[in-house]
């Protein structure tokens, strides 16, 4: 019985093991098969041509373009712009839900935010449409433009900040917060001063998360977007991203450009890892710093 | 046993069937046998009837064996010529030279293209200068082409679609000009037709059997040069966005062949069905 339980758990383990391999497996096929897809596209284009040029134009008979900076550009510029938006509203929502609301309203709150992350990017996308874009068209140009798909990535993007905001925020010890009190801190003395800086790490990472998200979301933006290979020219401009890029013409596209496509991948994929590489270093400085 | 011997009947009713539906379909390919393997190939725009066609045309002939290589209409006459390929498909007419060379088309389907506006336009009629210049970006304004002053918003399509290339080479390449990168690019008919109808100012194109879909959003259709989109004006060629696609052979296709059966096959009935699928306009 006893060496019937030792079987059980050897082979629990070993199930559990290839499962672990299973997820890296596929991440390390998946970097392999964009990266042998997409670099063949450097024995046609250089790679300052590719990163550094505006000149898309792949359906071109003589001499096409391959230049993706534009989309580079619109991909930050999108992303940055949602964050402007998004961090400031996420952090004091998480602080609130943590420091200051009460069950009710913090339970109704928390269940909102959660439907937020649930909802599919495609409704974000139609919800734009219908409400953003005409909204912004009044600003001027066509609605379709850097600042609509900005707002609705900073609403998909809310959720991840007010989580790690709430949750990091509410792990500070309580000893922390009565030092504070009983200092004669007022209760945003406290929270400026204490609670910000001691949930400044998970604060980050949510932030980061989001970005990645951003950066990566592609199906709302598509749609808000305008998709025109230009560069923006401001939070008015059409917007192309490079997920955008990648979705408009993978359905027909042939040959080099096909390759193109995937040479844009892996430069998602590269900002992606950069993004993952950054979480892991504050992470890291932030346990240092706690253990000193 | 009352239960295996309804199985058995089951089984023998069922097959008995699958022989007569079998039987049919022999009864319908026509009496001469056709088989062997046959490379077809050209335009990317005929791709979509070609594959269809094919899909059906080996299911009725199982003896046969086809594929067809999206090559462009260009590069498709030239294997043609060469015996590379024994059926092109084509979206242009035929140059003199390819004509010289002893190829033969056939009008297998008509292509048309339909322009649509947001209902605010009170622009009713573009010709097809004044078409081109819009989608270069050197009319910015409908005031320019007889509206209100008001800023032209263009949506346009993905670079890979064939609508994209036949509307390039229809209204643009025969002024030697390129399409303007400030659109909005929208990736299928639907979208167009979802954009231009929300988006004040705009103007896009689709497929002729996208109209109604158009309209239907709160979009309008333009007629150019005077000229309306329809089934009517498409086959009799008054429509200027229009075109015909071909299939053509080396010499005119000898009866009893693959390539006139696959031919006749297209201009048929069933054919017509998918033509229509492909987003096309069958000859009858």
């Amino acid at each position: 019985m006893k060496k019937a339980g030792r079987i059980f758990e050897t082979g629990l383990e070993k199930i559990f093991l290839i499962c672990a391999l299973i997820s890296i497996t596929s991440v390390v096929l998946m970097s392999i098969f964009i990266f042998r897809q997409g670099l063949p596209l450097f024995a046609h284009v250089s790679v300052a041509d590719f990163l550094f040029s505006t000149d898309w134009n792949p359906s071109r008979t003589e001499n096409p373009g391959y230049g993706i900076l534009s989309f580079i550009v619109g991909a930050l510029y999108v992303t940055f712009l949602s964050l402007l938006i998004a961090v400031p509203i996420g952090i004091a929502t998480g602080i609130f839900l943590s420091e200051m609301a009460g069950k009710r309203v913090g339970g109704f709150l928390r269940a909102t935010v959660e439907l937020l992350a649930g909802i599919p990017s495609v409704i974000y996308g139609l919800f734009g449409i219908a409400l953003v874009v005409p909204l912004i068209r009044r600003l001027g140009g066509n609605g379709y433009s850097v600042l609509s798909a900005s707002i609705i990535l900073a609403i998909m993007t809310l959720p991840t900040i007010i989580n790690m905001t709430e949750v990091s925020v509410r792990m500070v010890p309580q000893e922390l917060r009565e030092g504070s009190w009983a200092l004669g801190a007022t209760k945003w003395q406290t929270i400026a001063g204490v609670l910000l800086p001691a949930a400044k790490s998970g604060i980050i990472t949510g932030v980061v998360l989001g970005m990645g998200r951003a950066l990566g979301e592609t199906m709302a933006v598509l749609l808000v977007g305008g998709n025109a290979p230009i560069m923006p020219t401001g939070p008015l401009s059409m917007v192309r991203t490079l997920t955008m890029n990648i979705i408009t013409d993978m359905a027909y596209a042939e040959g080099v450009h096909l390759t193109s496509l995937f040479t844009t991948a892996v430069v998602l994929f590269i900002f992606i890892l950069a993004l993952n590489l950054f979480i892991q270093l504050v992470l890291k400085n932030a346990v240092k710093e706690q253990q000193e | 046993m009352k239960k295996t011997l309804s199985i058995i009947a089951a089984i023998l009713m069922g097959s008995a069937l699958l022989f007569a539906s079998g039987g049919k379909d022999k009864t319908a390919t026509s009496s001469s046998k056709l088989s062997g393997t046959y490379t077809f190939g050209g335009s990317t725009t005929v791709q979509p009837i070609a594959n269809s066609a094919i899909e059906q045309f080996v299911k009725a002939n199982p003896d046969v064996k086809i594929t067809y290589e999206g090559l462009g209409s260009g590069t498709g006459l030239k294997q043609l010529a060469q015996g590379t390929v024994t059926l092109a498909g084509s979206s242009r007419e035929l140059k003199q030279s390819e004509l010289d060379a002893d190829l033969v088309p056939v009008v297998i389907a008509r292509d048309a293209i339909t322009v649509v506006v947001n209902k605010d336009i009170s622009v009713a009629n573009l010709s097809k200068d004044q078409l081109a210049g819009i989608y270069a970006g050197t009319i910015t304004s409908w005031k320019e082409v007889g509206g209100s002053d008001e800023a032209i918003v263009v949506v346009n399509r993905d670079e890979t679609s064939g609508t994209y290339g036949t509307f390039k080479e229809l209204v643009l390449d025969p002024k030697k000009l390129e399409y303007t990168k400030n659109a909005i690019v929208a990736k299928e008919n639907g979208e167009v037709a979802a954009k231009v109808a929300s988006t004040p100012g705009s103007i896009g194109y689709v497929g002729l059997a996208f109209v109604e879909e158009v309209v239907k959003a709160g979009g309008k259709a333009l007629s150019i040069d005077g000229v309306e989109a329809s089934v009517a004006t498409t086959l009799d060629g008054s429509y200027g966005l229009s075109r015909n696609l071909y299939m053509a052979t080396k010499g005119a296709a000898v009866e009893g062949s693959v390539e006139k059966a696959f031919m006749d096959y297209i201009l048929s009935a069933r054919g017509a069905v998918i033509v229509k699928e492909a987003g096309y306009i069958p000859l009858k």
